[in-house]
């Protein structure tokens, strides 16, 4: 318990800037919706030029763009872009952050296993998430009623907004695990922008060329807005990859750790 | 009843550094000093104890418990000092304290007072405000607050004044007197001579000698160097090793009666004369050569 409150505290400051930082670009983006449905043939009309390819690329669909939902899903890849990104950062920190600050020594001459090290600083680094994303999703309904004009359906707002947090929960489970089968991790950061941004190219281009294969490589096509719209629920087979990848990833990240030599600086 | 103990202890990587077969026990309520020079293994031994490293093949135990199998009940009454000490730099010194006390089941908080008034420590500073020398003081009120039954230090007195060594080896001395067992590691004999009741001896990985300090300071060495003319054949005496002539330079080690080599050196013509204590690298030698 003292380690979960001490992790927390030292996630405090960080967890106020990103769950800020979403909500001012989701707050952002939104307030632009209004504007937007005022002259939403002529809006049509612009997005209509640009080739196909690049609207899929981008995430637009121009039967919904207008509408409130289709408008916040184009929006809503941003945000869980951003999202993954804090999510790999403090996955990828739980277990290199006590190497790179040289504090390993201390912790682990303490009477405590090396799996309750693992577990504390996981529940840490989880609660963190869970706390900017009920921050966020209160701030994105709030927002989201004051610009639509029509009554807004939650559900699947709900439905959507949610999945920020399945994303980036699979970026957390990627992160402990590279940061335990590393030796050692100079930059967290350059790390974990590097696996973000990869990941979520690797997922333009699916959507681009269609395929497949790759949206099963690419965490960010794993719940596809479309498709909540549609069906106001999740494909199965992806929350059935998503929970083993991440058992996987853990229970590794534990054997790993367990057995692993903390050399001296 | 032996507190520590090392059964054919390895731990290698790849082929360069690391320990091979270290073997030796320490007894309860000794001050057990572990010397050699830097990079002879000294840390990896130690590491390999608190189960920071694993060890590639033999065991030791502590409190009779395998130190691998047991590790988190064994660091209970473990304390710890690292030679190099690094805290969480945005804590304040007295809440990484509370910190590392929340770990023991007991209440430390008397202790940490105790301690820090002791060492000089101020209790209300950041940590990354505090010096070097600061820090290893934290380190040390750290190892100590839960009043461990085995303190184990890894070149300890680096960055202290000469006032807070003295301070800190009195410490551990009350510490040793309540009981506690301590094992040192230094690189620096004459600290290790002045704290404990044995030493372990170790380069290049291996276990060179074990010995008491009383039988070390029996055959205590010192170091002459002269300037003189005089040829090195003329010191050809017992207790006179390691002879070396360098211009009009010479030097020896010499162990024994020091009114002996004393009267020798009246009867040389010297222009310069210096007498140091040797230099562990310089003990080493010795042993080698005894071998």
């Amino acid at each position: 318990m003292n380690m979960y409150l001490h992790e927390l505290k030292a996630y405090r400051r960080s967890t106020i800037i990103w769950t800020v930082s979403v909500v001012a670009l989701m707050v952002f983006f939104m307030s632009l919706y209004p504007g937007l449905t005022k002259d939403a043939d002529q809006f049509k009309k612009l997005l209509q030029a640009y080739p196909e390819g690049v609207r899929k690329a981008l995430g637009i669909s121009l039967d919904s763009i207008t509408s409130l939902l289709g408008f916040y899903s184009y929006t809503f890849s941003y945000v869980v872009l951003c999202g993954s990104i804090q999510a790999m950062n403090l996955g990828t920190s739980i277990l290199s952050k006590e190497v790179r600050e040289k504090t390993a020594d201390f912790l682990l001459t303490k009477p405590i296993t090396r799996s309750q090290i693992v577990t504390a600083k996981l529940l840490a680094v989880v609660t963190s998430l869970l706390m900017t994303n009920i921050i966020y999703i209160a701030a994105a309904c709030i927002t989201a009623a004051a610009v639509s004009e029509k009554a807004v359906d939650f559900h699947t707002f709900l439905l959507i907004s949610v999945t920020a947090f399945f994303v980036e929960f699979m970026f957390v489970a990627l992160g402990i695990f590279i940061s335990a089968a590393a030796s050692k991790i100079k930059s967290v950061l350059s790390l974990s922008l590097g696996v973000v941004f990869g990941l979520y190219i690797i997922n333009l281009f699916s959507s681009a060329l269609g395929e497949k294969v790759v949206r099963y490589l690419s965490p960010f096509k794993y719940y596809d807005t479309a498709y909540i719209m549609k069906h106001s629920s999740y494909e199965t087979s992806f929350i059935i990859i998503e929970v083993v990848f991440i058992i996987a990833a853990i229970a590794a990240s534990f054997m790993i750790y367990s057995k692993k030599d903390i050399h001296a600086v | 009843m032996n507190v520590i103990e090392l059964n054919n202890l390895t731990k290698t990587y790849g082929e360069a550094r690391g320990i091979s077969n270290i073997s030796f026990n320490v007894e309860e309520g000794e001050i057990f000093g572990f010397i050699g020079p830097n990079g002879a293994g000294k840390s990896t031994t130690i590491r390999t104890l608190l189960s920071l490293i694993y060890p590639t093949s033999g065991s030791a135990t502590i409190f009779g418990k395998d130190t691998v199998k047991f590790a988190p009940e064994i660091k209970k009454e473990i304390g710890y000092l690292p030679s190099e000490v690094f805290y969480y730099d945005n804590m304040k010194v007295k809440d990484l304290l509370k910190y590392s006390a929340s770990f023991y089941k007991k209440d430390c908080s008397k202790r940490i007072k105790e301690l820090a008034e002791i060492m000089d420590l101020d209790l209300n500073k950041k940590i990354d405000d505090l010096s070097f020398g600061n820090k290893k003081k934290v380190g040390i009120v750290q190892g100590l607050l839960h009043q461990p039954k085995l303190i184990i230090l890894d070149e300890p007195t680096s960055g202290l004044d000469p006032l807070m060594q003295q301070k800190f080896f009195d410490l551990l001395k009350e510490e040793s007197q309540k009981g506690a067992t301590i094992l040192f590691s230094s690189h620096i004999l004459s600290e290790v001579q002045r704290l404990c009741d044995r030493v372990a001896i170790i380069k290049e990985g291996k276990l060179i000698k074990l010995e008491k300090i009383s039988t070390l300071k029996e055959n205590n060495h010192k170091k002459f160097k002269l300037e003189t003319n005089a040829q090195s054949d003329q010191f050809n005496l017992p207790g006179v090793t390691n002879i070396e002539v360098k211009d009009n330079h010479l030097s020896f080690l010499y162990s024994g009666n020091i009114n002996v080599i004393l009267k020798k050196l009246s009867e040389i013509q010297l222009t310069n004369l210096w007498i140091e204590e040797p230099d562990l690298e310089e003990i080493f030698m010795h042993y080698y050569e005894k071998e």
